[in-house]
């Protein structure tokens, strides 16, 4: 076993790569999916969860929401060079509005294989008051939505319960600045 | 059904060009674009340059639109004929240059179908260019071809391509002209056109304060136009404050002129790069922070408060953090600046900077582009220098291809006005210089065209020289000889234990014969004696000339910050060593 440090090791002191949960308004054209990821990965920097769809039929407009791991710097230039591709019209940050919303939905099917699991799932389902869209059996799927965080403390406390087998999809995060 | 207001997709695409007062454009045809060649054939407007290779294509164009402030336009076909186009369009997407590439695509209904001649254009190119475009639908043709010309020469200006399938040609729709179009804002992306004030105020009193100012010029000068560098030229000679300059801000500031510290980086002057590094106060005025440039970033001018005008947002703060920027065009900005000064009466006469230059004067003295010419074998430099003082009193424009003649050409040849000096500098591309010189003669069909070039490059579009010849282009093939990828060589020399892995240029022309194969015309100059007359009769020549100088083999190119060092580590000369620790670190950079 290693000895443990007599001083913490900073870890990332001086760069520090934070969550970041872009919002993106583009024309809904051919390939405007395929210019942002490749911007993405022709530059290095990571996706972490994407989501696109149209918003605006009349005026064909679609909000692209990414969320990315970096610092503050490369976050900023990530933006600046988003804003020079031509069919966007803008992007931001969340996290640099004052005030922002955030929410991701994730559908979950669980089997269990007795009464006694079939409980503490019920439990943690009605802590995070999360909606039953089927049961049957031995299988529930529950739709859960919030800020990613709250999803993922959801999926760790399943994660307490021995021996059930769980399935699930992610939305990846939306969001809206007020 | 022959509706008279109705043309084909080909005919729109000439009546666009017409309306954007196209009047050159470089193309090579093949299968899917054979009806725009069509409509080519029954017009006499736009003429066209029929280049030996669509490479040859995009760097005319560049070296066009470099010369002539105009969009450059090529006209390829699909499949090879756009797969040859993609260095050009990203060594013109690093350099900012703005150019239209039309390529034609298989039929729509087989696009999918791995026809003849396939490929995935757009995906290809997306990442070379600023914007580009697969036009499914002929009625869009119109507004698709003048929003590209837009969007290229606007903002920062670059590459943008517009794929059209051979049905699309054939397909008939109502012309739309430039009048008629509405651009949307937010996809043009021209920049700001209001000036920051506050900018211009706090640059000015950071001025006032400063005891070691300095002028970084780039590219971006360049690309505002020639009243940028008229305002620029105003504000030095009214603040007496240095100004050295990258690569392309070559000519935006006289080179001659006593303010100019000359250019500044990796091959750059002793003291514009000790001026970087001991400066209080930077002024980018359009230069990105390159890390040619830069050298070392964590050693980057560490003292100096940093003003940097860019039009490209993400230009800002990418490599090195500034104190104060704006994205206002350089042109607004500067006129502005001189204007403050002027309505407020700045006067900057007890602010002459008299130590800041008398330290400058002493790193001057080092004399970094010194050389020994003996009384034999050419020296580079030497030659440099001798076609610059022979041909100074021409209108001249000079490209280059890439490596050490590149550099010898940026240190010892001086302009004096902007768009004189035409260079591959982002990308680096080989074989950039003679179709560049092409392109730069048909735009100026009365000037003196040279292009300085190494033997290596000049062989990688070697086929352009029947183009050339074609047209009647006088243009000049200045051949640095030395038989070895020069600056490969060099860098084998400091860094791989002088190991010349593939850099001897075995098995070469004889580049006279091979002017005269190409009924153009070769001429040579093996030693001193015969390099002033070699170049007299290079220019005295109304025809395409190769002039083959042999030139000093073994020479390097010198003063250099060597990759992983700051500017003050700088090696003069082969005599200097180089810190065995940045040694080791710059192994692994470029």
């Amino acid at each position: 076993m290693s000895s443990t440090s007599v001083y913490p090791t900073p870890i990332n002191a001086f760069k520090q790569s934070k969550r970041s949960v872009l919002s993106v308004i583009v024309d809904n054209e051919p390939g405007i999916l395929a210019r942002i990821v490749g911007l993405f990965s022709g530059r290095g920097y990571n996706i972490e969860a994407l989501n696109v769809t149209v918003v605006d039929v009349k005026k064909n407009l679609s909000r692209i929401t990414i969320e990315t791991l970096g610092e503050e710097k490369v976050i900023s230039q990530i933006i600046a060079q988003l804003e020079k591709l031509v069919p966007v019209h803008s992007a931001t940050n969340l996290a640099n509005l004052s005030e922002s919303y955030e929410a991701e939905i994730c559908l979950v099917k669980i089997e269990f294989e007795n009464e006694e699991q079939d409980q503490k799932i019920l439990n943690f389902a009605d802590i995070y008051r999360s909606r039953t869209v089927q049961k049957r059996q031995n299988i529930v799927v529950y739709e859960i939505s919030g800020t990613s965080e709250r999803i993922n403390k959801f999926l760790d406390d399943l994660d307490t319960i021995g021996g059930i087998k769980v399935e699930l999809v992610r939305s990846g995060p939306i969001g809206l600045g007020i | 059904m022959n509706n008279e207001n109705e043309f084909t997709g080909a005919d729109i695409l000439l009546k666009a060009l017409k309306d954007q007062e196209v009047d050159t454009i470089f193309g090579y045809p093949g299968g899917a674009v054979l009806p725009i060649y069509d409509a080519i054939f029954g017009q006499n407007f736009l003429k066209h340059v029929l280049v030996r290779q669509e490479a040859g294509a995009v760097h005319a164009a560049e070296g066009y639109a470099r010369s002539s402030g105009k969009v450059g336009v090529l006209l390829v076909t699909s499949g090879p004929g756009v797969t040859n186009v993609v260095t050009g369009l990203t060594d013109a997407l690093m350099d900012s240059i703005p150019i239209v590439c039309i390529s034609g695509q298989v039929p729509s209904h087989l696009i999918g179908t791995d026809a003849f001649q396939e490929c995935d254009t757009t995906g290809i190119t997306r990442p070379c260019t600023k914007h580009n475009y697969l036009v499914k639908d002929v009625s869009k043709l119109s507004e698709t071809i003048h929003e590209a010309f837009k969007i290229a020469s606007s903002g920062r200006p670059g590459p943008v391509l517009i794929d059209i399938p051979k049905d699309v040609q054939f397909a008939k729709s109502k012309y739309i002209s430039k009048k008629d179009i509405s651009f949307r804002e937010h996809r043009i992306k021209a920049g700001s056109k209001n000036v920051d004030k506050n900018f211009v105020k706090e640059l000015l009193s950071h001025i006032k304060k400063s005891e070691r100012p300095i002028f970084y010029v780039g590219g971006g000068c360049l690309n505002s136009g020639h009243q940028a560098s008229q305002e620029l030229i105003k504000l030095v000679n009214k603040t007496n404050i240095p100004i050295t300059t990258t690569l392309h801000g070559l000519g935006c500031f006289p080179g001659e002129d006593k303010s100019s510290l000359g250019m500044l980086g990796m091959h750059g002057n002793y003291e514009a790069n000790l001026a970087m590094n001991k400066c209080d106060l930077m002024i980018n005025v359009g230069a990105r922070f390159d890390d040619r440039v830069t050298g070392r970033l964590d050693a980057f001018s560490p003292d100096s408060i940093k003003f940097h005008i860019d039009i490209d947002q993400s230009s800002i703060n990418k490599n090195v953090k500034v104190n104060f920027h704006t994205n206002t065009d350089i042109t607004l900005t500067l006129k502005e600046i001189n204007s403050f000064i002027d309505s407020n009466n700045i006067d900057f006469g007890d602010k002459d900077y008299s130590n800041w230059w008398g330290q400058i004067n002493e790193w001057r003295k080092k004399e970094c582009l010194h050389y020994e010419q003996g009384d034999e074998v050419i020296k580079p430099q030497h030659a440099i220098s001798r076609l610059y003082e022979l041909t100074k009193q021409k209108d001249t424009f000079v490209t280059t291809e890439v490596g050490q003649h590149q550099m010898w050409a940026a240190q010892y040849y001086k302009f004096s006005k902007p768009n004189r000096w035409i260079t591959s500098g982002g990308l680096g591309t080989m074989g950039f210089g003679m179709p560049a010189a092409v392109g730069a003669q048909m735009a100026n069909p009365d000037s003196l065209v040279i292009d300085i070039a190494g033997e290596a490059s000049f062989l990688m579009n070697i086929q352009e020289i029947a183009t050339a010849v074609q047209y009647k282009l006088p243009i000049k093939i200045f051949i640095l000889n030395n038989e070895y990828m020069g600056m490969v060589r060099q860098w084998q020399e400091l860094l791989h234990g002088s190991r010349y892995s593939e850099s001897y240029v075995d098995a070469l022309p004889d580049f006279k014969k091979l002017a005269e194969s190409f009924n153009a015309v070769g001429v040579r100059a093996k030693n001193i004696a015969e390099l002033d007359d070699t170049i007299n009769e290079m220019i005295s020549i109304d025809r395409p000339v190769i002039a083959d100088i042999w030139v000093d083999k073994k020479e390097n190119c010198f003063p250099m910050i060597p990759s992983g060092a700051a500017h003050h580590e700088m090696l003069l000369s082969k005599y200097d060593k180089e810190n065995p620790e940045n040694q080791e670190k710059g192994k692994v950079l470029v």
